[in-house]
């Protein structure tokens, strides 16, 4: 259900092309995702920092690093088209 | 078996405590090294399979930016791209506008690089290290493609790119592989500071303290304030909690500061009524101090726990003020009072700051976080001459090179431009620049001897990716394990640098002895050229003329005190305070004469700049008539003027306008809310009088018998 959602929200609105113009120079959507995963790190970090939850983890800079990578996978996956 | 090793490695510990020392350092410097080299030849190997041009650009990045501590790494990855970000940008905007004109195309640079170097100045952190960066990088993206303007823009993307891999890998590779965190250094560091405030102040209940060792115990408290700082701008890259804790974090020291002021204005006054011969007022606030000595003593397991103090601080606040009334309504006259009513409101301060101090602590060493706090800011003391001089230096340097180039028209002319960029920039801000650059000469020779090596006899028989690790690597390892000598600076920098950028590392390889030869020439050239303009301009920094100004600077916080808006005055003061004062007594000889009056300058600016703010405060919220309040703005204006010019004429001028504002608030007494308008103004006039402090020399004895009532 929620996984049929998200490939129809991916497929509809295909927000990102390979290709974006900034300022007429082109640059990788992948380059945008990045930066918005980057945003995306950055506040998860605050929420959890502000509650100690890393101290739950063994590697805590292991597990930011894995989560980033799967946010950034999943973001590209499935917002580039 | 393994017991049997444990006790042997015990027992040898105990034996040669030296080679055990020696181990553990080894241990942390080899530590280093493997990850340096790991996230190098992890970002030459992704720079390759991404096709990127010059490999080599992303391992010199690796090279600058890993340092021991995994939070460094990440502040200078930040302000390191974001300084690149900037570079590329002017690069390319300068290439667009000058692209045929070479004289203006490199004054234009000139200038860039050295503003960049000067606005590097202005800073402790690694945002001068963005600086630096932005400067270099325009030179990085612009000047390969002098020669083909056209190009100037993949140049740029090309320069960027390899840049930013260079970042992520260090980043990632010095957070992830076996990361020694800043963030434990910090919080021992933040505990040791603590527990040593809260003894100090326990011991100090005697009440009198000697005047060095006073000095001594401000000395550390301003180091502790800076220290903290400088950690918590680190520590906020590497560790998310630290992050969510850093505005509390800076709350905690301004508060420690605010603390330690009070606390000092409190010993002074003490030792001024003890000095006076009024010992009886003097052991009245002795013992009003006493209570906040013995909340400082639980247990002594409980001693640093904050939670406890807070708690036993709260009780005593209350306690301090009946015992107040008690100890005044012992005091014979009314002028005992009214010193009495000055060192009480000092201590009555201090136990509630003391309390605010404590509880914060308590706050940040608990696992949940409720709530907000206020937003401050350490502020930091600037010379703008220092940076205006690096900035002439670094334009002159640029500026000769470039006629040289253009004259000669040397084909080589570029390297020799990027290295001075380079370096005149990482050591504009130096204490001894020219020793640094020799340093980094010899270790850039020396790589560029171990990089001819490696190019044409190792690299040509090798085959792939492997066997080039096989045969650059021992004489790479050399680098990261000079940089981690303390006794070397410059020395390893210099090494790894040379090495990584003359080897340029590309797929596939380049083999040219004569392009090799005339890279390494102009390149030494280069660095050679910044060495002697820091010997022709030479570095400010730590210098007498610049501790000169620095200290007529600090003086000048007292007109800052006596003048600026209130919002938020106290914490700046503060902390421009300590950090002047820092940046003066790191290049002082301890015990010197220089020292002694600087510290005795920043204890009477401390002390007179304190009470200057908390009396304009009082005054605010004060109802004092036109006529009254008019006479404390005159003295608080008077005091300015002193401490903007010391002199003779300046302080009678100065006691008389405090006099007269006292005078004049006496005879107002009526109204309670002028009460801490004149204790603030007595503890200022009693300032001035103190003949041990800096102003001592400026006190007239002529005036004495006429207001020593």
């Amino acid at each position: 259900m929620l996984s049929d959602a998200l490939l129809l929200a991916a497929t509809s609105t295909a927000a990102i092309p390979h290709e974006v113009a900034l300022f007429d120079a082109l640059v990788p959507g992948l380059l945008l995702v990045f930066l918005l995963c980057m945003m995306l790190l950055w506040a998860v970090d605050a929420v959890v920092g502000r509650f100690g939850l890393y101290r739950f983890v063994w590697h805590p800079s292991l597990f930011r690093l894995a989560l980033f990578v799967c946010m950034f996978g999943a973001a590209g996956l499935l917002l580039l088209r | 078996m393994i017991a049997f090793f444990k006790n042997e490695s015990i027992a040898w510990q105990r034996r040669w405590p030296w080679l055990a020392e020696f181990m553990a350092g080894e241990r942390d410097a080899w530590v280093f090294v493997v990850k340096s080299s790991l996230a190098m030849y992890a970002a030459a190997w992704l720079a390759m399979w991404l096709e990127l041009e010059q490999p080599a650009t992303a391992m010199i990045t690796v090279a600058l930016v890993m340092h021991p501590h995994s939070g460094m790494v990440l502040a200078k990855s930040f302000y390191r791209a974001i300084g690149t970000l900037c570079g590329s940008l002017f690069g390319l905007a300068l290439m667009s506008v000058f692209p045929q004109q070479r004289e203006l195309f490199l004054f234009c640079m000139s200038l860039w690089v050295a503003l960049c170097a000067g606005g590097a100045t202005l800073y402790r952190n690694f945002m001068s290290y963005g600086f630096v960066l932005a400067g270099y990088t325009a030179a990085i993206v612009a000047l390969p493609a002098i020669g083909n303007p056209l190009n100037v823009f993949d140049s740029a993307v090309m320069r960027v790119s390899e840049v930013m891999l260079g970042i992520v890998v260090a980043g990632v590779v010095s957070d992830v592989v076996l990361p020694s965190r800043l963030r434990n250094v910090l919080r021992r560091r933040l505990r040791e500071h603590f527990a040593h405030f809260v003894d100090f102040a326990r011991d100090s209940t005697g009440g009198s303290m000697a005047r060095s060792e006073m000095e001594q115990a401000h000395l550390r408290f301003v180091r502790a304030a800076v220290e903290l700082e400088d950690l918590r701008a680190s520590v906020i890259f590497e560790d998310p909690e630290a992050r969510a804790r850093s505005s509390r974090m800076r709350l905690l020291n301004q508060r420690h500061m605010a603390a330690s002021t009070s606390f000092q204005s409190a010993h002074h006054l003490i030792n001024r009524l003890q000095r006076s011969g009024r010992q009886n007022v003097a052991d009245a606030l002795i013992a009003l101090y006493a209570p906040i000595g013995a909340a400082l003593s639980p247990e002594t397991k409980w001693r640093h726990q904050p939670e406890v103090l807070t708690t036993r601080l709260e009780a005593c606040e209350i306690e301090l003020p009946p015992l107040a009334e008690r100890l005044r309504a012992s005091l014979p006259d009314a002028a005992s009072w009214l010193e009495f009513d000055t060192g009480a409101a000092l201590l009555r301060r201090f136990a509630s700051e003391l309390r605010d101090f404590t509880s914060l602590e308590a706050s940040l060493r608990g696992q949940h976080m409720r709530g907000t706090v206020e937003r401050v800011h350490f502020r930091r003391g600037n010379d703008y001459a220092g940076a205006a001089i690096a900035v002439l230096r670094t334009f002159l340097t640029m500026s000769a090179l470039s006629a040289m180039w253009l004259l000669s028209g040397w084909s080589f002319g570029s390297g020799a431009m990027l290295l001075a960029t380079i370096f005149s920039g990482l050591y504009a801000a130096a204490a001894h620049p020219v020793i640094a650059t020799v340093k980094t000469w010899c270790g850039y020779a020396l790589g560029i001897l171990a990089a001819f090596v490696v190019t044409f006899f190792m690299l040509p028989g090798s085959n792939g990716f492997v066997m080039l690790i096989v045969a650059s690597a021992p004489l790479l390892l050399i680098g990261p394990y000079l940089m981690t000598r303390a006794t070397l600076p410059g020395l390893g920098v210099g090494y790894t640098l040379g090495f990584v950028y003359i080897l340029a590392l590309k797929n596939p390889m380049v083999y040219d002895p004569e392009h090799f030869l005339n890279d390494a020439i102009s390149q030494l050239v280069g660095l050679g050229l910044t060495g002697v303009a820091f010997i022709f301009v030479p570095a400010v920094t730590g210098s007498g003329w610049q501790r000169r100004r620095q200290l007529r600077q600090l003086r000048h916080q007292v007109v800052l005190a006596a003048t600026g808006p209130l919002e938020g005055l106290l914490y700046r003061f503060e902390s421009i305070n300590r950090d002047l004062f820092q940046q003066v007594v790191s290049f002082t000889q301890p015990g010197s004469d220089e020292s002694r009056s600087l510290l005795a300058w920043a204890l009477s600016v401390h002390e007179c700049g304190r009470a200057l703010i908390e009396l304009r405060q009082d005054l605010r919220h004060s109802e004092l008539p036109a006529p009254v309040h008019s006479e404390v703005q005159a003295a608080v204006a008077a005091m300015a003027q002193l401490y903007e010019a010391p002199s003779v004429a300046r302080w009678q001028r100065a006691e008389q306008a405090v006099e007269q504002a006292i005078n004049a608030t006496m005879c107002n007494d009526s109204h309670v809310s002028c009460r801490p308008v004149l204790v603030q103004l007595h503890l200022l006039r009693s300032a001035l009088r103190d003949d041990e402090s800096a102003l001592a020399a400026y006190i007239t004895p002529a005036m004495e018998p006429s207001h020593a009532v």
